[in-house]
């Protein structure tokens, strides 16, 4: 094809192109002009100027241009189908692609995005851990019982387990828990009990409730044994760790839930995170309890070694076979050498007399010797 | 043209209009595996812009009588959302906890009956995260919008919700019915406004024997994708030809057996996916056994790796991201354009001058969906 053909097609061609105006769906088909602005116009339709400098390109169908304006009702389009003309419309308007949503840079949200979870992680690190020691305190104590009373309700239906109360169980058992208390100055009552599952295992609840499960009781051999599981309970107590616990798993479940938000298979991400703070954090408390419990077995002038063995007795090694960074204790074999090292010959007097000792083992009614 | 020789009163209704989706498959996967990709580098945040994108996708591909919807939202109006809900989610989440340590007080899981008042939240979010999309929506120059109100619609999901677990999923096609009916009467186009014609027993007679054969399909695994497909099928064709925005009506012709393919190969998928990140577990694991040096040291070196701990979890990301691709793919992408190639319109003249009006909605409705897990396409 020649120049001169070409000439004649673009001057005898019409420009054509689809308008709506954003105030109704009408669908006109208008006819474009280039003047110093976009002029369109139909043979019904007041003549509408569009600066070039205003258009911009909007989402459309694919190989069609569709644009809108800036000083034009918002949702007025004008639509071209012409390659050939769209592109010759694209040449004029300078800002055709300025402020488009896939310009959106990428870069910049990743920026963004690292800068929120840098935020987070700091919050979660310091500032909830700070947060729940300073808050723990201040939550006034009978909430602190309510929320034990409703823990407690519902640990009793899932262990199906009742408190034991055989008399002179009973007895021996708050003796030991008065000599305990008395050395461990705690400014709060204390409501501990026994509970009747072959589990073993002893734990600390809010409102100064402290349970000890019957099956710790099978495992261990002297009343010194016991005797350092229930310091290191009453330690939690003194400390509030349940209560600082909560306010801190409250709150780095919630961030780091809020990080992930609702991308799918996130929970398992959110679960792993999650594991990872906290078991470090309860990790800190376990230390922090069994300094505690020492110091009340010294005080008391009775070795704090006995607890140690009873623990390693029931968990065995772990460092074989477990994961220590995942672990919301630390590994018993530590812990027993911890507790070793500050072995003294016994000061004080017995704890239990050899026939408490029996009456406790037999708290919950009489056993077989395991 | 001939109709002109008879010269009738009024013009003849124009033949019905085909919709249909253009999409280019290979660009939706390039844009939903770089967003998944995204999605890894920005912990998730990028999934506003993501899910903005392939909206963006969908609409502007979709014509409509030879003309192509347009989507207007903006990722950052749902980052704003998002963190909107965030905070009045943040304090009624606090009231929730603090609700049900007294309700546990008097009863052990005494606090399950607030878990329906979040039901309850979910459903309004579901309606405001559906106002905020149809607003979004442009066609020929005219914005959808919708009206009504978030709790009314939530109320009635509810008690409707209460109907089909009492009839066991019985009445399940009445709800879907009214609550359908709900939307699109506070839906409209411009100043056309939607209805929804579609009937529970109409749907009820696609559906009953699929409700009879339900327990049957839920334990004999084969037959469970067959199922679901049907009912998505004959749900989406009900549905469909139930639309209405003045005098324009739907009309489907979706085949009962139109989304078999996609469900078996999202499974299909599925399973390849799981099986090759299992072979590569299991190759992790040789190699940490390997290093460790002599069988005995094997397990005890495998349960403390703490290199191959990480090699799992980057394992186990990709796949969720690659099941997310999977899933984008063929549960929207390819549904979208098989539905979308089954529509007719019929007496789209009523739509070829409609007035512009309506404003837009917040997206705080989707920040809800988000922060509750509810959201949507």
């Amino acid at each position: 094809m020649d120049n001169a053909a070409e000439d004649a097609a673009a001057a005898g061609r019409v420009r054509s192109a689809i308008y709506f105006d954003g105030k109704s769906s009408r669908r006109w088909a208008v006819v474009l002009a280039f003047g110093e602005q976009l002029e369109i116009s139909a043979e019904d339709l007041p003549p509408v100027l569009w600066p070039y400098s205003d258009i911009r390109r909007v989402d459309g169908a694919p190989g069609a241009l569709r644009a809108g304006c800036l000083s034009a009702p918002p949702l007025a389009r004008i639509e071209i189908r012409d390659p050939s003309l769209a592109a010759e419309l694209a040449s004029r308007c300078p800002r055709l692609d300025k402020n488009r949503p896939d310009g959106h840079s990428a870069a910049r949200i990743v920026g963004w995005s690292l800068a929120a979870v840098l935020s987070i992680a700091v919050v979660v690190l310091f500032a909830i851990p700070l947060a729940a020691d300073r808050l723990a305190p201040l939550v006034p104590e009978p909430f602190e019982r309510r929320l034990g009373d409703a823990a407690d309700v519902q640990l009793k239906t899932v262990f199906g387990a009742h408190a034991c109360n055989d008399p002179a169980g009973q007895a021996a058992f708050s003796k030991l828990m008065d000599a305990l208390g008395k050395s461990a100055e705690l400014d709060m009552p204390v409501r501990p009990s026994v509970l009747a599952t072959p589990i073993p295992n002893a734990f600390a609840l809010p409102g100064g409730r402290v349970y000890l499960l019957n099956g710790l009781l099978a495992k261990a051999n002297n009343a010194d044994e016991i005797a350092g599981v229930l310091a290191h309970e009453l330690g939690h107590l003194k400390h509030r760790d349940s209560l600082r616990e909560l306010i801190y798993n409250g709150g780095t479940s919630f961030l780091i839930g809020l990080l992930f938000g609702d991308v799918t298979g996130s929970s398992a991400v959110v679960f792993a995170s999650r594991t990872l703070v906290t078991a470090s954090y309860s990790r800190q408390a376990e230390q922090n309890a069994d300094t505690f419990a020492i110091d009340v077995m010294q005080k008391l002038g009775r070795s704090p070694k006995a607890m140690g063995e009873l623990l390693f007795r029931v968990t065995g090694k772990q460092g074989d076979n477990s994961l220590s960074i995942l672990a919301g204790h630390p590994l018993t074999e530590d812990r027993l050498k911890r507790m070793s090292d500050l072995d003294r010959p016994a000061s004080g007097p017995p704890l239990l007399t050899a026939a408490e000792w029996s009456a406790l083992k037999s708290i919950c009614g009489p056993r077989d010797k395991v | 043209m001939n109709q002109m020789s008879f010269a009738p009163q009024q013009p003849p209704p124009l033949p019905p209009v085909p919709a249909g989706f253009s999409g280019d498959r290979g660009e939706f996967f390039r844009l939903t595996a770089r967003g998944a990709a995204l999605e890894l580098a920005t912990f998730g945040f990028y999934r506003f812009w993501l899910v903005t994108d392939i909206r963006r996708h969908l609409w502007s591909h979709t014509a409509i009588d030879g003309d192509a919807a347009e989507y207007t939202g903006r990722g950052k109006e749902l980052l704003i959302g998002f963190l909107f809900a965030m905070a009045i989610l943040v304090p009624i989440y606090l009231v929730y906890a603090l609700i049900s340590i007294e309700a546990e007080r008097l009863k052990a899981f005494g606090s399950i009956p607030l878990l329906i008042g979040l039901y309850a939240f979910g459903q309004f979010a579901i309606y405001r995260a559906r106002r905020y999309r149809l607003t979004r929506t442009v066609w020929r120059g005219v914005r959808f919008w919708m009206d009504g109100s978030g709790w009314a619609y939530a109320w009635r999901a509810m008690l409707w919700g209460c109907l089909v677990l009492l009839t066991l999923g019985f009445a399940l096609p009445w709800r879907e019915a009214a609550l359908e009916r709900y939307k699109m009467r506070h839906s409209h186009y411009g100043e056309l406004q939607g209805s929804f014609a579609g009937r529970g027993s109409e749907f009820f007679r696609q559906f009953w024997w699929l409700w009879l054969l339900s327990p049957i399909a839920i334990v004999l695994f084969p037959l469970a994708p067959f199922a679901y497909a049907q009912f998505k099928a004959r749900e989406w064709r009900w549905w469909l030809c139930g639309l209405r925005f003045g005098a324009v009506r739907l009309d489907s012709k979706l085949l009962n057996t139109a989304f078999y393919g996609l469900y078996w190969k999202v499974i299909g998928w599925f399973m390849l996916l799981v099986t090759v990140t299992g072979v590569y577990f299991g190759l992790c694991g040789a190699v940490v056994a390997m290093l460790s040096g002599g069988p005995s040291a094997a397990p005890a070196a495998i349960s403390r790796s703490i290199p191959l701990l990480v090699m799992i979890g980057l394992g186990y990301l990709v796949l969720v991201l690659s099941l997310n691709v999977v899933m984008r793919l063929y549960l929207q992408r390819d549904l979208w354009a098989k539905v979308m190639a089954s529509v007719h319109l019929h007496g789209i003249e009523a739509a070829a001058n409609v007035g512009a009006k309506g404003d837009l909605a917040s997206a705080l409705g989707e920040g809800f969906a988000d922060g509750l897990d509810v959201a949507g396409f």
